[in-house]
């Protein structure tokens, strides 16, 4: 098959914060290089840095340190983070938070007196989550975007799916990318020197999820497939309140905001009780994972709403006050039929964020020549689970290094390499394969996954659940590819983009699936009923997962504690009490 | 659970932009906006009806379409609230190229975005501090007014002005240089000012409102484009730009 070619210096696969970064870094560095920038929609409208409501963690206020902020990090993640990457990550965001007031143009709130302001967040000692009211991410990527749609040299490409990593002849490098313009249904290759994958991860593979709905972890799936390892794949977080307005609604698995149940809100199950004294004394400010695992357990026992999950409830505290308070979100409940001030709104735990990801170095590079990620994509920096306002610090701290260290690593690596074209012949073939089949349903297979892993590899796991996901994965994979989508109009054809999405989440749930068979204990948003204990914390290790020859090998290393270990701290003993 | 099945006849924009609308019968039930109405058409009667979407929940502005003649967040607008006799007819934005069925070409709509300095220009750099503003000051205060735009090209969709013009750069790449010039951090004020004021900038405006009755976030781009025809006028007696 006969497929457009094009050559640039960079590629970069994603528009959230860490590929709008990466591109105006490398530009920077060099406005010669030829950059162009892919992504799945519209050019930062989608995508998750878009979403981000809480903020941004730094160490900006003189109370604070960097070695507070690397704290935090580290005994969030349950000591499983690589603490190079944490520790890039902590000292870095000063530098980018700057960069972004000074050079992009993002305005965060400031205090009366001028001041940047800090708000609290779960899990942290220190006030340093700056934000734009509860829209932090709209403000990060629209000011970002719009310096991208500045630079008329960066090449950007809107609509286009990658489809697979290519390798360079000999193996031994990256030689570009094959994508999908997903508008006119061709397919062009992209030889690249250099290729950041900054695709967002998203585990939109369960039943409830906060995602971008054109999020399906395909820059996972593209790495699983040139043979990349990836780590802490077990690591899925869970909000614990996600809207639920029942099934055939996009509505259901979006975010109802942390501040909720800060401010004081309760959580009531199906009878009409709270139960969050049950299972934590904080009730329901307890974190993030304890309350999913709560809510999850009363679901379990059937004290459940219409729609099977609890309530939250506000009026309480007066409909007239949470109104003001929590304007998007009492806004976006009446939008959609819900009264969040005055009245109940029923909430499930939803997937939100995936800890797991390509193993890489502080300077973003992977083990395969050429490849760089940063994001979601990229695992390690937050170990076995994220703290809110480290998610989007990650992904613009490491899409900006990743910028930076590109046009160096092609003027060491200069040229371009030739393409395994027998890989592009069965990539291309790979993606085309539905045309080939009888068309079938997709959508009733993309919801057996969604409640294959919501029920058997979810807020709760045990080996008996994990084995039952994953032969229950492995026949909806094996269904998926005898299922076709009719080939009368390639253009635009969201069913095609459907099929190739649920082949991504297939591939990529099964990893988790047996990562999280693997660890035999329970760390952060990791819970096993088998294996309750968080296990040695001195002898830390984390899963490592790659495909090899068509098979998923899951291994484990140690962790290296090369800024501090468990039990110690870097913060001054009496400093640390505070 | 009973539910009783009705239904509701919903006519969809299928092809470009001489295309033509397609009459399809779908389920209504308790919990549905304008998007699931459009999904399940896809998934269930069509699977190759095109359409956009992302977020879900009114953050990223790519699901805009035309809805019973408005334009309107379909993740955000309940089925219920804009049925008109029964009836739910669904077509791309308008003022933008058609690309296919429900989704329109928004390059336009940022390259003017672009052509009114709708980019911040800096005057510091990362290794800065922080500039200390109060959020009181009355030139912040009309920034901020005007800063919370997703641009999901509504408001552009339901300018007159834009029909009849199609140089016009439109109330949200306008609104955006309001914000802009109000930014005390930012360090083209001057050509910002000489762009707006060109041909197709914010004097070609007519006041007729469409934008600020359109605008799911609330703004007031018409406002905005006021203030900036004010300092347009301040900046050409100043001998500032050129007319």
């Amino acid at each position: 098959m006969l497929i457009e070619r094009l050559q640039t210096d960079i590629l970069i696969l994603g528009s959230g914060g860490a590929g709008l970064f990466a591109a105006l870094h490398a530009h920077a560095v060099d406005p010669a290089l030829n950059i162009i920038l892919a992504t799945k929609g519209l050019l930062g409208k989608c995508g998750c840095t878009r979403m981000v409501q809480g903020g941004y963690n730094v160490a900006l206020n003189p109370g604070d340190s960097i070695e507070r902020h690397f704290m935090d990090t580290v005994e969030g993640g349950k000591w499983l983070p690589n603490q190079e990457l944490a520790w890039t990550l902590v000292n870095k965001a000063v530098e980018r938070v700057q960069e972004l007031e000074n050079e992009i143009g993002c305005f965060f709130d400031r205090n009366p007196d001028g001041t940047l302001h800090g708000k609290a967040f779960a899990g942290q000692t220190f006030d340093r989550t700056v934000h734009k009211g509860d829209l932090t991410g709209i403000e990060i990527i629209n000011r970002l975007m719009e310096q991208v749609w500045a630079r008329p040299s960066i090449g950007k490409l809107e609509e286009h799916r990658a489809v697979a990593l290519i390798k360079a002849r000999d193996g031994a490098a990256i030689a570009g990318v094959l994508m999908l313009d997903i508008r006119t249904g061709m397919f062009c290759f992209v030889q690249a020197k250099a290729v950041l994958l900054a695709t967002g991860g998203g585990p939109t593979m369960y039943r409830y999820h906060t995602p971008s709905g054109d999020k399906s972890m395909d820059g996972l799936a593209m790495a699983l497939r040139v043979g990349l390892p990836l780590r802490d794949m077990e690591m899925v977080q869970f909000h614990p309140t996600g809207l639920l307005a029942g099934p055939d609604t996009r509505m259901t698995g979006t975010v109802l905001e942390e501040g909720l149940r800060g401010a004081g809100g309760h959580l009531l199950n199906g009878a009409m009780h709270r139960f969050m004294d049950k299972y934590d004394p904080k009730l329901e400010r307890a974190t993030r994972d304890i309350v999913s695992r709560a809510i999850y357990a009363e679901m379990k026992a059937g004290r459940t709403t219409p729609n099977g999950g609890v309530y939250i409830q506000m009026s309480h505290l007066g409909p007239a006050v949470v109104a003001k308070k929590f304007k998007g979100m009492v806004d976006r409940c009446r939008d959609c039929g819900f009264d969040l001030a005055g009245g109940l709104v029923e909430v499930v735990p939803t997937a939100h964020y995936f800890m797991g990801g390509i193993v890489c170095a502080s300077d973003t590079a992977t083990e395969l020549p050429g490849l760089f990620v940063a994001g979601e994509d990229a695992g390690g920096v937050h170990g076995a689970n994220r703290l809110g306002g480290n998610g989007v610090a990650n992904s613009t701290v490491f899409g900006g290094i990743a910028g930076d260290v590109m046009p160096g690593w092609i003027a060491a690596n200069p040229g371009f390499r030739t393409p395994d074209e027998a890989m592009l012949v069965a990539e291309t073939e790979r993606a085309l394969l539905p045309f080939r089949n009888p068309q079938g349903d997709i959508n009733s297979l993309r919801e057996a996954l969604l409640d294959a892993m919501w029920d058997d590899v979810g807020v709760v796991r045990d080996a008996g659940g994990l084995a039952d996901g994953l032969i229950k994965i492995a026949a909806i994979e094996a269904e998926l590819l005898a299922t076709g989508v009719a080939d009368t109009d390639r253009t635009f054809n969201l069913t095609w983009q459907d099929w190739l999405n649920l082949r991504s989440l297939c591939e990529t749930s099964r990893v988790i699936a047996l990562a999280a068979m693997r660890r035999k204990n329970s760390r952060g948003a990791h819970f096993r009923t088998d294996f309750p204990d968080p296990g040695d914390f001195l002898t830390s290790r984390f899963t490592v997962a790659r495909q090899v020859t068509g098979q998923i090998e899951v291994g484990e290393a140690p962790v290296r504690f090369t800024h501090v270990k468990p039990g110690e701290s870097l913060l001054r003993a009496d400093l640390a009490a505070e | 659970m009973s539910e009783a099945v009705s239904t509701l006849k919903v006519s969809l924009w299928r092809g470009g932009s001489d295309g033509r609308f397609k009459t399809y019968t779908v389920p209504l039930k308790a919990n549905q906006t304008v998007l699931d109405i459009v999904t399940w058409v896809q998934r269930h009667l069509d699977p190759t009806l095109s359409y956009r979407f992302a977020c879900r929940v009114g953050m990223c502005g790519s699901c805009a379409m035309t809805v019973n003649g408005r334009p309107r967040w379909t993740c955000r607008t309940h089925v219920t609230k804009v049925i008109q006799n029964g009836m739910l007819e669904v077509a791309p934005l308008a003022n933008m190229p058609v690309i296919k069925d429900l989704a329109a070409d928004m390059r336009p709509f940022f390259e003017k975005w672009v052509a009114a300095h709708g980019t911040f220009a800096a005057s510091k750099t990362r290794t800065d501090a922080i500039e200390p503003i109060k959020p009181d000051e009355p030139a912040r205060r009309a920034a901020d007014e005007a800063i919370e735009c997703i641009n999901c090209g509504a408001c552009y969709a339901a300018c007159d002005t834009v029909r009849w013009n199609p140089d016009y750069l439109g109330p949200a790449a306008l609104n955006r240089a309001w914000s802009l010039v109000n930014d005390v951090r930012d360090s083209d004020r001057t050509s910002r000012l000489a762009a707006i004021s060109a041909e197709g900038g914010c004097h070609n405006c007519h006041s007729h409102q469409s934008c600020q009755e359109h605008c799911p976030q609330s703004l007031n781009p018409t406002r905005s484009i006021a203030g900036l025809k004010r300092l347009s006028m301040q900046a050409f007696v100043r001998g500032e730009i050129n007319a």
